[in-house]
């Protein structure tokens, strides 16, 4: 056997932020909070800026401005909402692109510092599966471990909450508190992906495997299932071409690799998908 | 595009000299300021309608898809072997095209049913600009479009990307042997070394001119052939691109007023006086993504989102009528554009953040890197951002401490109807003396004995009620404010 350490590291990396990725992106789109996950990630660039100045550059610190940045992006959406007549897409546009913008400004201010250890920023724009080392691969697999214990813990009120809040309510759940923890490790999820897929493009890899596998499957399991698969394909088949050739960003080749399993999924999926559609149609034109 | 700017030119010939002209031209600040002015003008006119429309992220959606259809018309022209050029109008035309196309598609695949339209945003969008930034960092070998420039454009090199027009003085130079600046020499043809010399009468000569032939305005100044320069004006060419953009969109908002308004606060309406509003519609995607793609150059594909909502979120804080928010939009837009240039270059309003730099430098280590000097669009987005933050606090109708004062009048005015309530209710029962009394109130309303007193003491100020003998009596103006309270 003669493999590559680094490409091995980088599809074992791609493989289960892919898989993160998938997993929780389910919930984001069930619940309508795709735009959500891409102001998160978008507002996560400053703190990583922020981070990199204060502390340097241990990623678990790094991860930890971001995470502190996507959070404080995610409570001004909400007072922006909450206090003034302005709607929820344009507050999320607002923060967004302001937080984007702030994040550039630190990173160029980095950049002309010119000393070698800022090399490792800008991966955080488009992703760079390539630098990811053994200790990145070993922290996505405890917190991943981490997450999906949670969700299998609280996978009934989970679910309840996704489907049904009022229910849920009604029945005496404590919906904030269950709101509250899944944002939480969405955020925790898109956070860590940002190193594969960079802060523009997370989104694009947090819902298209989710969007593919709902084409198949109709039930929570099965599609959270299938999502976190398709994400794993999606994100080692990204990793590993851009591995192969670095001139590529990952993040890119990532979604391109996950757009087109949803593309497959939207006109081949039995039952559901656009042929599936025309068949349909055509059957029941040929009967009347 | 060539006869505009000979057009603009003649115009500030008007006013300004060309050497006044080519020095405002071709300095970075100006011409940043200009053209991020333009910018500003141009996305805040139909940001302003994106957000009352609440499809601000349509603009986040179109200026990502505007970015593929920049870097398909580029590799297009590459291939027909045309030079692409960001301001050449096809390639505007083109790539604004490519956008409108992208939406109407979205659109399309939310209709299906089959993905939900947010997931639908974030689906398609991020495909695309995946796609187009492989095949920027892929196939286009051009320093006008890497990854960082499809990020936050180059607004500070505007200015050395021009074209030249020359006014005066610009006609080529022929000079043949009968011109007075001709060089006219003659050559012995039959001369031998040690036979015929030059002074013998038997050689023979030819006319020789060692200058003759055709000259360039340029050429000619240089050899001093003629004797004034060529006039030369150097264009900054976003000025026009961002220029027309701003334009299209002041007629836009201007010829369609009325049209835009009903058919964004009254769709039905609208439709009902024959307006059609889906293509009203159609016409304000097309614009967005006209301006996105026209703006590009400038500020890149992803803060151009910035330029559009922020501005007319900040205006939608500070007033209810349409034409002013325009104008409000479009001024908080140019102020951030000349602020945020500053801010870049390290002044924010006279402060020096090379001073705070110096100082977080001592306090935690910067690596003794005290220089501020970033990326301007970010900067100018960043500004944006801070004059978003002042009004959201402090706009006099919706700003947050308006809404805390509100807040607390509305208390305290609720408080004081029902003190007075209570008074009213008991005023001439037999307990009156026991739940009128100015001592015990507080526990007959279930107050704290602070807020009680205090909100006697206001009622007392206003003349509603007054204490005598120890017990609470309303004045003829609290009874009629009871009243009035009960009625209405």
């Amino acid at each position: 056997m003669n493999l590559d350490y680094t490409l091995v590291m980088v599809a074992l990396g791609g493989a289960l932020l892919g898989a993160l990725s998938g997993f929780l992106g389910t919930f984001a789109v069930l619940r309508g909070q795709s735009l959500m996950g891409d102001t998160l990630s978008h507002a996560a660039l400053p703190g990583i800026a922020v981070a990199f100045l204060l502390a340097g550059r241990d990623p678990l610190i790094l991860l930890l401005g971001a995470g502190i940045a996507a959070w404080i992006g995610a409570q001004m959406v909400r007072a922006i909402t909450t206090t003034t007549r302005i709607k929820e897409d344009a507050a999320m546009g607002i923060v967004l692109a302001s937080f984007f913008a702030l994040g550039i400004a630190l990173l160029s201010y980095i950049q002309k510092r010119g000393d070698a250890s800022q090399a490792g920023l800008d991966k955080f724009i488009f992703g760079q599966a390539a630098a990811m080392t053994v200790n990145d691969v070993l922290l996505i697999g405890i917190v991943g471990a981490a997450i999906t214990l949670i969700v299998l813990m609280f996978w009934k009120e989970l679910k309840l909450i996704t489907f049904d809040p009022a229910f849920a309510a009604a029945n005496g759940y404590p919906v904030r508190w269950l709101d509250l923890l899944l944002a939480t490790l969405i955020a925790v999820g898109i956070v860590l992906g940002l190193q594969l897929a960079g802060v523009i493009l997370m989104v694009g890899l947090l819902i298209a495997p989710a969007v593919a596998a709902r084409q198949w499957v109709n039930t929570l399991g099965k599609m959270i299932t299938l999502s976190s698969l398709l994400g794993m394909v999606a994100g080692m088949v990204g990793a590993v071409l851009s591995g192969a050739d670095r001139g590529l960003p990952t993040g890119p080749l990532i979604i391109v690799a996950a757009s087109i399993l949803v593309l497959i999924s939207i006109f081949f999926a039995p039952g559901r998908g656009v042929i599936y559609g025309w068949w349909l149609r055509r059957k029941q034109h040929g009967l009347s | 595009m060539a006869f505009l700017e000979r057009l603009v030119i003649d115009l500030l010939l008007r006013f300004w000299s060309v050497e006044q002209l080519n020095a405002a031209l071709s300095d970075p600040r100006t011409v940043a300021l200009i053209v991020g002015g333009l910018v500003a003008v141009a996305t805040a006119l139909p940001g302003v309608i994106l957000l009352l429309r609440k499809s601000a992220l349509t603009a986040d959606a179109i200026s990502h898809s505007v970015l593929f259809g920049i870097v398909v018309a580029f590799l297009v022209m590459l291939a027909l072997g045309a030079d692409p050029d960001l301001s050449s109008p096809w390639l505007i035309v083109g790539a604004a095209a490519a956008g409108v196309i992208t939406v109407v598609l979205t659109e399309a695949i939310q209709r299906s049913g089959l993905v939900k339209a947010d997931a639908a945003l974030g689906l398609v969008f991020p495909f695309l600009f995946a796609a187009a930034v492989i095949m920027v960092t892929r196939y286009i070998p051009n320093v006008h479009l890497d990854a960082d420039a499809v990020m936050v454009g180059e607004i500070g090199a505007a200015w050395a990307n021009t074209n030249s027009y020359c006014l005066d003085h610009c006609d080529e130079v022929i000079i043949t042997p009968e011109h007075p600046k001709a060089e006219v020499g003659r050559r012995c043809l039959n001369c031998t070394p040690g036979g015929i010399t030059p002074r013998d009468p038997r050689a023979q000569f030819e006319a020789l001119c060692a200058n003759c032939g055709t000259y360039s305005a340029a050429e000619a100044w240089r050899l001093r052939l003629i004797d004034a320069p060529p006039a030369l004006i150097f264009f900054p060419r976003a000025i026009i691109t961002v220029g027309l953009a701003a334009l299209i969109n002041v007629l836009f908002v201007i010829l369609l007023y009325k049209e835009l308004k009903l058919s964004t606060f009254d769709p039905a309406l609208a439709r009902s006086f024959g307006f059609r509003p889906g293509l009203i519609s159609l016409a304000l995607m097309a614009l967005v993504s006209l301006t996105a793609v026209a703006a590009f150059d400038a500020v890149g594909a992803v803060l151009v989102v910035a330029f559009f909502i922020i501005p007319a979120g900040t205006a939608y804080l500070l007033t209810d009528r349409l034409w002013r928010m325009y104008l409000i939009a479009a001024v908080v837009g140019i102020v951030a554009v000349i602020g945020g240039y500053d801010l870049a270059r390290g002044y924010l309003m006279g402060f020096e953040i090379n001073r705070l730099l110096e100082m977080l430098d001592k306090l935690i280590g910067l690596g003794g890197y005290t220089e501020w000097n970033v990326s301007i669009s970010a900067s100018m987005v960043v500004f944006m951002f801070l004059i978003f933050l002042l009004v959201w606090v402090a706009s006099p109708r919706y700003g947050l401490i308006s809404l805390m004062i509100r807040r607390r009048w509305q208390q305290l005015n609720f408080g004081t109807q029902l003190m007075l309530g209570h008074v009213y209710n008991h005023r001439e029962s037999p307990n009156a003396p026991v739940e009128c009394a100015p001592e015990t109130l507080h526990e007959h309303l279930n107050w704290s004995q602070r807020k009680t007193s205090r909100l006697m003491a206001l009622a007392r100020t206003q003349n509603w009620l007054r204490i005598e003998d120890g017990l609470i009596t309303l004045t003829d103006q609290g009874e009629a404010r009871v009243r009035a309270f009960r009625e209405g």
